[in-house]
């Protein structure tokens, strides 16, 4: 119970049992997204009310056991003994029952009341298999449910039973499994040795068995309260177990297979890989299908992307009759141009941008629900291992071909923040598309029939750039004892619940907005406030006199003031530096977000450009301007997707200066060529 | 006995014991991975996790790990 009086459900399940589906399905846009304190794993709350009762879900994070092995397992247990849930719901898998009630039999013996939610009932109907719910009701002495998060007339039965369960207080009873515990020689003498009050919410067979299983929090909790020699009884008792987690888990299994004799009904099913299977797992076709996959994902993240990138563009429309009309009315011109320029160019940008995180989050939101993804990090997991990431990731660095928000986004099918951040930080090394509308021409006007080396330089550069940073980040974000191969579930494919998808989209898509607004808002009146000039010369602003001061350091990476200027404002968005470079050399107007995304230049820009940077600076400028932070709502979206300021700074602050290292390499190797 | 990753493609086996540390274990165990499990091999390609059947479920495995996991039997169903 919170102190707001609501019930809170804890939801408990391995990955792949549709946890999300169901917290998605159950609280919709009433969701709260955050870090669990001190840890660096997402935590997801949600609240709904029903039958004039309000509930707190808490979306535990998906793990497979309630072992001590990572920083999940360890929140999972810890929030159970917190005594903060008032009931524990278990999912599990129909259409992999026996495998999937793992969860169950490791949760035996926790005092918390539960519930069991069997889902996935709609796959397990599809391979013939029938169960028999209201049996295993009976055996297990707990509410049980078969349903099918995609049904939506399954949540009735849903609520009936968590009603069942808050009023019943209805726990599990561990009394078979530790009869089969007890076969262990050492389990007898270690329960014995445990006293009273250990840790709240678990008894003493779960603890007992625990301790087998030779998990440290739970022997190191046990000791603390043991005499002298009870430690060494339990010392001695524990020296005689060798590989503890096998000896119960087979036992785990035993009495899941006990209790579930008689109740799944399964006609005989051929076991083989389906067509799709069988391309997406081929040695050869594998990554091309993937790649192909994840390229087919990315146009059609633009089909619901186009509706609000139109909506942008009009808003882009505002800001110049506005300007005028305000002028008109009298208003004083700083203002105008304040509300015009900064707030909103600034919100058509984000605008634009965020149609695009829509599209990416609902079309590989969907990938995942319907079990491609998983496939994905099976034909990619031994080239991403290379970097210390799961298979996944090869995802996001391909979205970021096209936008790197769109990448940050498409890393929440990530399942471990430090992997996540990762992929992240690697991500921003991939040009993207407002680049790549930068790169060729800048690289024709300056290098004629050089451009296609240019390009491919800029490629193996950035793979160069993903190695060292992996190398840098991936020792702290990505511990050496998590990188231990791939064992993962590919899970049966299923159908997607677009309801409950569709909310948790724009759920996201909203808090994106929000934050992206909130750090584009002030980037850009800081910008803006820095290049403003009340005559219209730039050489009256802020950024010129610090451009101009700092010069003798710039020059150094190879950029003169005007070029380092161009640098940094295509920290704020790319597809602008052509534009910002032809304001500062033809001295007219500033440089805002608004010239950013329009991107106006003059018309003889390739003639300026040309004749005031030479080709060394201009090949500095064109690594500085790729590499650079991708831009201000990359930033945003980066910053929404960790959780993490620390981390969102760091990575900012890592490419700028890489970006100027790269520079100057660039510069030095053009001094030398021309 | 043989190593897990020994096995051809299509051959069944039954799990006789799991090595490597406890970490591993348990992980391999929570995916249901036990001794006296049986085994069908899906794929079995280099380079590649290998691709098993067990419990209902398919399962991709890490090639180096699969050699701390022994089965009996391996013959191709």
């Amino acid at each position: 119970m919170t102190d707001k009086n609501e019930t809170v459900i804890a939801l408990l399940g391995q990955p792949n049992s549709g946890k999300s589906t169901l917290f998605n399905a159950l609280t919709g846009l009433r969701q709260h997204v955050g870090n669990w304190p001190g840890k660096t794993v997402e935590k997801k709350e949600g609240t709904f009310k029903h039958n004039g009762t309000d509930y707190l879900v808490a979306d535990l994070p998906g793990t497979y056991s309630l072992s001590a092995n990572s920083d999940e397992e360890m929140i999972t247990r810890d929030y159970i003994a917190s005594g903060k849930a008032d009931v524990v719901c278990i999912l599990a898998d129909s259409s992999q029952l026996e495998r999937s009630l793992y969860m169950l039999a490791d949760f035996a013996g926790v005092t918390v009341p539960c519930f069991l939610v069997l889902n996935m009932s709609d796959v397990a109907a599809e391979q013939g298999k029938n169960i028999k719910v209201k049996e295993l009701e009976k055996k297990l002495g707990i509410p049980v449910i078969l349903i099918s998060a995609t049904d939506t007339k399954a949540y009735d039965r849903f609520y009936q039973a968590l009603e069942l369960a808050v009023k019943g207080k209805t726990v599990l009873d561990p009394g078979a499994l530790e009869k089969r515990y007890e076969e262990i020689g050492a389990y007898g003498k270690v329960r014995q040795i445990i006293p009273d009050g250990v840790i709240p919410g678990y008894s003493k067979t779960w603890l007992a068995a625990k301790a087998i299983e030779k998990d440290e929090p739970v022997i190191a909790k046990i000791t603390e309260k043991l005499s002298a020699g009870d430690k060494k009884l339990l010392q001695s008792a524990l020296s005689e177990v060798d590989k503890g987690v096998v000896l119960t888990g087979e036992r785990k299994f035993a009495w899941i297979d006990e209790f579930l004799s008689g109740i799944v009904e399964k006609k005989k099913t051929q076991i083989s890989l389906g067509k799709f299977d069988r391309i997406i797992t081929h040695r050869v076709w594998g990554k091309p299908v993937v790649i192909l996959t994840v390229l087919l994902g990315l146009v059609a993240s633009f089909i619901p992307a186009l509706p609000l990138m139109g909506i942008g563009q009009l808003i882009g429309k505002i800001p110049d009759p506005l300007n005028e009309a305000l002028l008109n009315i009298g208003c004083p011109a700083f203002i105008a141009a304040l509300l015009c320029d900064v707030l909103i160019r600034s919100l058509s940008f984000i605008v634009q941008m965020l149609g695009f995180v829509f599209g990416v989050t609902l079309v590989f939101g969907l990938l995942e629900e319907v079990g491609v993804m998983a496939r994905i990090s099976y034909v990619f997991d031994n080239t991403m291992a290379k970097f210390g990431l799961q298979g996944k990731s090869v995802m996001p660095f391909l979205i970021s071909f096209g936008c790197t928000m769109g990448g940050a986004a498409g890393t929440r099918v990530i399942d471990s923040w430090g992997q996540k951040v990762l992929t992240i930080a690697l991500a921003w090394a991939v040009p993207c598309g407002a680049a790549w509308a930068v790169i060729p021409m800048l690289s024709t006007i300056f290098f004629g029939a050089w451009m296609p080396v240019i390009i491919l330089v800029i490629l193996l550069v950035m793979l160069l750039h993903m190695w060292i940073t992996a190398k840098i980040f991936g020792r702290s974000l990505v511990k050496k004892e998590d990188r231990y191969g791939m064992i993962m579930e590919l899970p049966p494919y299923h159908k997607p619940k677009w309801g409950a998808l569709f909310r948790y989209v724009f759920g996201r898509t909203k808090d994106t907005f929000i934050r992206a607004l909130k750090v584009v808002v002030v980037v850009a009146l800081a910008f803006w406030l820095l290049s403003y000039t009340s005559t219209g010369d730039i050489t009256n602003s802020i950024l010129y006199k610090v451009g101009h001061f700092i010069e003798p350091v710039t020059k150094i990476f190879g950029m003169g003031w005007q070029t380092f200027m161009a640098f940094i404002a295509s920290s704020l968005g790319k597809e602008g530096a052509l534009g910002v470079l032809s304001t500062i050399f033809t001295g007219s107007g500033t440089i805002s977000v608004g010239a950013l995304v329009s991107g106006a230049r003059a018309e003889n820009i390739n003639e300026i450009l040309v004749n005031n940077i030479a080709k060394p600076e201009a090949l500095a400028f064109i690594f500085a301007m790729t590499f650079n932070m991708p831009c201000i709502v990359a930033l945003a979206a980066t910053y929404q997707e960790t959780h993490s300021v620390k981390w969102t700074a760091r990575i900012a602050l890592y490419y700028t200066g890489m970006a100027l290292v790269l520079a100057g390499i660039a510069y030095y190797i053009g001094l030398l060529i021309w | 006995m043989k190593k897990l990753s020994e096995l051809e493609k299509d051959a069944e086996g039954v799990i006789t014991s799991i090595n490597g540390d406890r970490r591993f274990i348990s992980r391999v165990t929570s995916i249901g991975l036990t001794p006296g499990c049986m085994v069908r091999i899906i794929k079995n390609e280099k380079n590649r996790p290998l691709l098993v059947y067990s419990r209902d479920t398919m399962i991709a495995l890490n090639r180096k790990e699969c050699n701390l996991i022994e089965v009996d039997g391996g013959a191709r169903a």
